[in-house]
């Protein structure tokens, strides 16, 4: 006999129908109560682990925003919020259960993140579910505005084809085609070796190896040596944040950098400035640099964020989450609505006004994709700057987004609106 | 292609020996006190922190000598303080303990220092190939295996030779027996728990020269020194010395064959010791 299982069943039964029934009760309830308060912008981005640096910047840069967003009277004339949750670095559970506390909990109104291209993917699905305006701040993964973009989800970096076919080019004609690839063993990795594999077929150049190396490897040295054997021209190196600086350390510690061009797509200051200044080498793509001194707005940025950042200058980091947060105030007060699918259609195809885009070409986000098409900074390193120990990169060449971007058509998106 | 293996494995010993340094730190705590000390790669990167921190004033041979001085002095407050309490407790205490010390460490190293790459540099001289054909032999990396193995042989010179090494090899085997003789052991753990973190802090110290310094430097690094430790077999130094070699070797290796397959090759090394021989290549039998 089990006396209390029916009963208890029953209890609970009725506990599940009483917490729902009070909730559907309660909800219109929450929302009035949230018209007359502020507008919250909810941000999901690595506080810990590998990308807890790049996570940090980003919401330094959103909070900047935030700041000015509400100097200048806020969100259709309401106070604007920041809430900001740790997603982890590498743990995608969290990051969604993260997600899940900042729309279910908080009631935000618009989501920022992530650093980690899968946690982006993550994201923009929950914000999909729930109906929400998503700024994808620095996951670069094509996916994201390609095969799984969402009306709902736009991105501020650019998507790693976009590196790759800006930076080719200029390595093919400079250093020769004859390429070795260190690919870090993840889809950022992979989309940027076949994006680099695609230009070599279309130009008559040769992959002479490549070797996957897991995230978060710390000694490449063997990696290096089989790289070395290969002979190639030009040593392509994919890694981010701290896979970089192993790699690049270590290559430059073997000599290599003296005897092949070692280069990649996507370089930050992060890496760089964590990098002994003899190590500070190579041909990259920057997706924002600090030192634009004809672009207009750019230097009130670069004060604005040595201020609250110990006196060091902003990176493409910082920039993202600007970006990010005041693209959220600039679709809602466009189109007059915190509704997420008036701003989403407000959007597209606008172009950001130049205290926002601090760029030259005029970024815009593209319709069909939601990706912004930015300016990308081709250069090389330079271990020190003549008039700032943070001035690391050389612009040698600045390329418009939508020149070296896949047409949309090729991308794989298929956009869904709602009804 | 046997010379791309060659250079493999003479570079897999020169990071197997690295390896071997860490994780002798680790077993030395292990085999005395039964604590698996997670917080062992916090230790590593406090102590590559501290070497940077103080190379500014004391150079960089300065700061290889006093920094892993100063990383085992806040190992020795942190096992009085905290550590001392779990001793002889269910060894869940212990784990949870080092565990929550192991994220404490690596936040406070980010609240001093920032989320950031620290660039450290080593001495130039040290950073040049000797050749170009064994363009892997740096000064650094040769430097690297000297120092791990001068620490190797001061540390079994320590433990055969010395009164102290006795008594920790002998509490090593019968903990109680060494206690009922009159050994403080108290002040023996204490003691052996400092050594144990000075080699972390002097693998902290020479790690920095070679990676990215940041807050999660240790906990990249702790993996292979644990897998190193299973497979020398729980117990043993010597062990925990050839596992550290093993584990360097078979990711070089390997990183000819399957490039992708390095750091999955030494979890099923582990996986081969323990079916084949599960008290470790040369650990004793029933010990744990």
């Amino acid at each position: 006999m089990h006396p209390g299982k029916p009963i208890l069943a029953g209890r609970r039964a009725v506990l599940v129908a009483a917490t729902a029934g009070a909730a559907q009760v309660a909800a219109p309830f929450v929302r009035t109560a949230r018209a007359a308060a502020t507008v919250k912008i909810g941000m999901c981005d690595p506080a810990t682990g590998t990308y807890a640096e790049n996570g940090r910047n980003e919401v330094m840069g959103a909070q900047l925003a935030v700041d000015q967003i509400n100097a200048k009277g806020g969100i259709t004339g309401r106070k604007v919020e920041l809430l900001v949750e740790d997603s982890t670095s590498a743990d995608t559970g969290t990051a969604v259960q993260k997600t899940h506390k900042l729309i279910d909990r908080d009631h935000v109104d618009f989501l920022l993140g992530n650093v980690n291209s899968a946690m982006a993917l993550a994201l923009g699905q929950i914000a999909n579910k729930a109906g929400i305006l998503h700024v994808v701040t620095g996951g670069h993964t094509d996916a994201v505005t390609g095969t799984d973009c969402h009306w709902n989800v736009f991105r501020v970096c650019n998507t790693t084809r976009m590196e790759t076919n800006s930076v080719a080019s200029t390595l093919a004609n400079k250093y020769g085609k004859r390429w070795y690839f260190l690919t870090p063993d993840y889809a950022f990795g992979h989309t940027l070796q076949i994006g680099f594999e695609t230009y070599l077929k279309a130009h008559g150049g040769t992959e002479v190896g490549a070797a996957l190396t897991p995230l978060g490897a710390t000694d490449f040295s063997s990696y290096l040596i089989q790289a070395q054997a290969a002979r190639p021209e030009v040593i392509i190196l994919l890694q981010a944040g701290q896979d970089a600086v192993n790699v690049i350390k270590q290559a430059v510690q073997f000599g290599l950098d003296k005897r092949f061009h070692l280069a990649g797509a996507q370089q930050e200051l992060e890496v760089l400035n964590g990098l002994p200044p003899e190590a500070r080498i190579g041909t990259w793509v920057f997706e924002w640099y600090w030192k634009q001194p004809n672009v207009p707005h750019v230097s009130d940025f670069v004060a604005a964020i040595r201020q609250r950042n110990h006196g060091k200058v902003p990176t493409a980091r910082h920039w993202f989450g600007y970006v990010g947060a005041w693209t959220c105030a600039l679709a809602a007060n466009g189109a007059n609505s915190l509704d997420a699918v008036k701003m989403a259609k407000f959007l597209q195809g606008y172009k950001l006004p130049p205290e926002v885009a601090l760029m030259p070409n005029e970024p815009y986000y593209r319709q069909g994709d939601n990706q912004l098409m930015p300016t990308l900074y081709v250069g090389h390193a330079q271990s020190k700057g003549s008039d700032d120990p943070e001035d690391l990169f050389v612009v040698d060449q600045e390329v418009k987004g939508v020149d070296v971007a896949l047409p949309v058509d090729q991308t794989g998106c298929k956009m869904k609106w709602p009804a | 292609m046997t010379q791309l293996v060659l250079f493999n494995v003479f570079n897999g010993l020169i990071i197997g020996a690295f390896y071997a340094l860490m994780a002798l730190g680790l077993s030395l705590i292990l085999n005395l006190s039964s604590v698996i000390n997670f917080a062992h790669g916090g230790f590593l990167a406090l102590g590559a922190y501290l070497a940077f921190a103080l190379t500014p004033y004391v150079g960089f041979w300065g700061a290889l000598l006093l920094s892993p001085l100063l990383t085992a002095v806040v190992g020795v407050v942190v096992e009085r303080v905290l550590i001392r309490r779990v001793y002889g407790r269910d060894p869940l205490y212990s784990l949870l303990l080092t565990f929550g010390l192991a994220f404490m460490l690596e936040d406070g190293l980010r609240a001093v220092w920032g989320p950031g790459t620290q660039p450290f540099s080593v001495p130039d001289w040290m950073q040049t190939p000797l050749s170009d054909e064994y363009f892997f032999l740096t000064g650094y990396r040769l430097f690297m295996v000297a120092l791990a193995a001068v620490a190797v042989l001061l540390l079994f010179l320590l433990l055969s030779r010395t009164r102290i090494g006795m008594r920790i090899r002998a509490g090593t085997l019968d903990l109680e027996t060494v206690s009922v003789l009159g050994v403080n052991v108290r002040a023996l753990r204490t003691l052996n728990f400092g050594v144990g973190i000075f080699l972390a802090g002097l693998a902290g110290v020479l790690a920095a020269g070679m990676l990215g310094l940041q807050p999660t430097l240790g906990t990249d690094l702790i993996m292979p020194s644990f897998v190193a430790i299973i497979i020398g077999g729980l117990g043993s130094l010597p062990g925990t010395l050839l596992g550290g070699l093993l584990v360097g070797v078979a990711s070089g290796v390997t990183a000819v064959f399957f490039p992708s397959a390095t750091e999955a090759v030494i979890y099923v090394l582990m996986a081969l010791v323990l079916l084949v021989r599960p008290r470790g290549l040369l650990g004793e039998e029933g010990r744990f």
